[in-house]
C-alpha cells in the first residue's frame, strides 16, 4: 500500500516537474537573455538534418498510399477520386502524423540523449554555477526549433508524398496527371490546410518538451540513459497519436464537418 | 566560511548525509576522503546550492543558503570556483569557447578582450595551441586544466571546490594537476578536495575528513589520520603503502 502510495505521489511529481518545465520553456522565448546561436544551432540540426529522411519516408509513403488505393478504389471503379483521398489522408492526417513520428524518433531521441549526457557529465550543474538557467538555455531553444522546423518539414514531405502518390497515379495506374492534380487542387481548402496545419506546431511542441523533461531527469549512468531515451521516443509517440485524436475531433467541430 | 548545521540528504529512499556538522574557512586545504557513494559530491553541490537539503542548514559566511532562491544563489557561487570530475567541458563548445563562456556570461568584454583573456589563462596551464581544440580532443589532464581555468575566468573565487580532480589520470598527468591545484591556491584562498586518492589529498591538504554512512567518522590533520585506528581509514591508507596488515 505505502509503495503504491509512494508511486502515484512520485508520478504526481513527475508530472508537476514536466508542466512547469513546459512552461517555463515556453515563456523562456520571451525572457532575455535570447540564446539565438544555440536555436540557430538547433533549427539546422532538426530542419535540415531531419530534410532527407523526411524526404525519402514521405515520398515511399505518397507511393505506397497511392498504390493501395488506386488498386482498390479501381475495383469499384472510382480510380479517379486516387488523388483525392491521397491528398485528404496525406494533408490532414497522415502527413503531420508520420513526420512527427520521425521527427520525435530522430530529433526527439537526440534531445533527450544529448541532455541526458550533459546531465550525467556534470555540464547542466556547470551552467548553474555560472548563472545560466538551464532551462533558459537548453529547453527554450529546442521548443523553439521544434515548433518552428515540423511545419516546415510537414509542408515539405506533404508535397513529397503527394508527388510519389502522382507518379503511381499516372505512371503505374495510368490515370491522368491533370486530373490528378486538379482533384489535390480541390481538396487544398482554407479548412483542410489549416487541419494540417495546425497538428505541426502542437506535436513539435510536445517533443521538445517531453525529450528535454526526459533527457534532464537522466540518472544512473548509461542505463539510465538508455531508459530515458527509449522513454521520451515511445512518450512521444503516444503523445503525438493522442493530440492528434483530440485535435482532429476539435478541428471536426470547429470546422463544422459532420460525421 | 562554510558552515554544516546538522544537515541530512537522500536520494529517493537513501539517505546519504545523515546530521552531518562541520565548518570549514576559506583558507584552509581541506581533503573529504570516503568511499563511492558516500556523499562526497553531494557535499560539494550543496556548498554551491545545486542541492537542497532535507534538513539542517548549510550557512556561507554567515548567511543560510538552503532557503534562497536559484537567482540569489548567483551571489553566493560566485565565490567559489567548482570543478566536477572529468572537467564537465561543454561537449559542443570548443576549448576558446568553454573558457569564454562564464566571461561572455557575466562580463561585457569585447571579443579582442575575450580572446586576450583566454589566452593568458590556457597559457598559464600551458595549453594555448589547444585553443581551437573540441574537449573529444583534449586528454583527461588537458580537460582537468581547461576546467580549473574556465572555473576562475570570470571572476575571483575565495575558494576552490575540486571533485576527484585526479581520478583516471596517470601519475604525470596527476602531478600537474595538483601543482596547479597548489599554485592556484594562496592569498587567503584555500580549497575542498573531494577524492579517494589518499597520496593526493596528502599533497594537497592539511585538513581530512572521512566520510563514512553519511556521518564525518574522521577530522583532523595528517598524523591524526595516520594513527587513526578506523578500518576504512586503514584501508585508504594502504595506498601510501604505510599500513602493511
Amino acid at each position: 500500500m505505502r509503495i503504491a502510495l509512494d508511486r502515484i505521489k512520485g508520478i504526481i511529481g513527475q508530472l508537476q516537474d514536466f508542466y512547469l518545465l513546459s512552461f517555463h520553456g515556453l515563456v523562456g522565448t520571451l525572457r532575455r537573455p535570447f540564446y539565438s546561436k544555440d536555436l540557430i544551432e538547433q533549427m539546422n540540426y532538426a530542419g535540415f538534418g531531419s530534410l532527407l529522411v523526411i524526404l525519402l519516408i514521405s515520398l515511399f509513403i505518397g507511393m505506397a498510399l497511392s498504390l493501395q488505393l488506386s488498386a482498390e478504389l479501381s475495383r469499384l471503379g472510382l480510380k479517379m477520386y486516387t488523388g483525392k483521398v491521397v491528398g485528404i489522408s496525406i494533408i490532414r492526417e497522415i502527413g503531420p502524423v508520420l513526420i512527427a513520428v520521425v521527427f520525435a524518433g530522430r530529433v526527439g531521441s537526440g534531445m533527450a540523449s544529448e541532455l541526458g549526457s550533459m546531465v550525467l557529465g556534470h555540464q547542466v550543474d556547470t551552467l548553474r554555477v555560472f548563472g545560466v538557467d538551464p532551462v533558459k538555455k537548453l529547453v527554450t531553444p529546442r521548443i523553439l526549433s521544434a515548433v518552428a522546423m515540423l511545419p516546415v518539414l510537414t509542408i515539405i514531405g506533404d508535397a513529397v508524398a503527394l508527388f510519389g502518390a502522382y507518379y503511381i497515379a499516372v505512371f503505374v495506374s495510368h490515370q491522368s496527371g491533370t486530373f490528378f492534380w486538379s482533384s489535390i487542387r480541390d481538396i487544398l481548402t482554407y479548412e483542410n490546410i489549416l487541419a494540417g496545419s495546425i497538428k505541426p506546431f502542437i506535436f513539435g511542441y510536445l517533443i521538445a518538451c517531453i525529450s528535454c523533461y526526459m533527457g534532464l531527469s537522466t540518472k544512473g549512468g548509461a542505463v539510465g540513459l538508455r531508459r530515458t531515451t527509449t522513454q521520451a521516443v515511445v512518450l512521444s509517440f503516444i503523445a503525438i497519436i493522442v493530440a492528434d485524436f483530440i485535435m482532429t475531433r476539435v478541428l471536426l467541430y470547429i470546422l463544422g464537418f459532420t460525421l | 566560511m562554510i558552515e554544516f548545521d546538522r544537515v541530512s540528504f537522500s536520494y529517493g529512499n537513501r539517505l546519504v548525509l545523515h546530521e552531518l556538522s562541520f565548518s570549514v574557512h576559506e583558507d584552509e586545504r581541506t581533503a573529504i576522503l570516503g568511499g563511492s557513494g558516500d556523499g562526497k559530491t553531494t557535499i560539494l553541490k550543496l556548498i554551491v546550492g545545486l542541492l537542497r537539503p532535507d534538513s539542517g542548514r548549510i550557512l556561507i559566511n554567515g548567511a543560510d543558503i538552503t532557503e534562497k532562491a536559484e537567482d540569489e544563489l548567483r551571489d553566493i557561487r560566485i565565490k567559489f570556483s567548482i570543478v566536477f570530475q572529468e572537467g564537465a567541458l561543454f561537449d559542443s563548445l570548443s576549448v576558446k569557447e568553454n573558457v569564454a563562456f562564464p566571461l561572455r556570461e557575466y562580463t561585457r568584454m569585447t571579443e579582442e578582450e575575450i580572446d586576450r583573456k583566454v589566452r593568458e589563462l590556457l597559457r598559464r596551464v600551458g595549453l594555448e595551441e589547444a585553443i581551437g581544440h573540441m574537449p573529444e580532443e583534449l586528454s583527461g589532464g588537458m580537460h582537468r586544466r581547461v576546467a580549473i581555468m574556465r572555473s576562475m575566468a570570470a571572476f575571483e573565487p575565495k575558494m576552490f571546490l575540486y571533485d576527484e580532480p585526479t581520478s583516471g589520470l596517470d601519475p604525470v598527468s596527476a602531478d600537474v594537476i595538483c601543482k596547479l591545484i597548489l599554485d592556484l591556491s594562496g592569498q587567503g584562498r584555500g580549497y575542498i578536495i573531494v577524492t579517494h586518492k589518499v597520496f593526493d589529498a596528502f599533497r594537497l591538504a592539511n585538513r581530512f575528513m572521512f566520510l563514512k554512512g553519511g556521518k564525518i567518522v574522521f577530522d583532523g590533520d595528517r598524523p591524526a589520520l595516520l594513527g587513526s585506528t578506523i578500518p576504512e581509514i586503514r584501508i585508504f591508507l594502504r595506498e601510501l603503502n604505510l599500513d602493511r596488515n
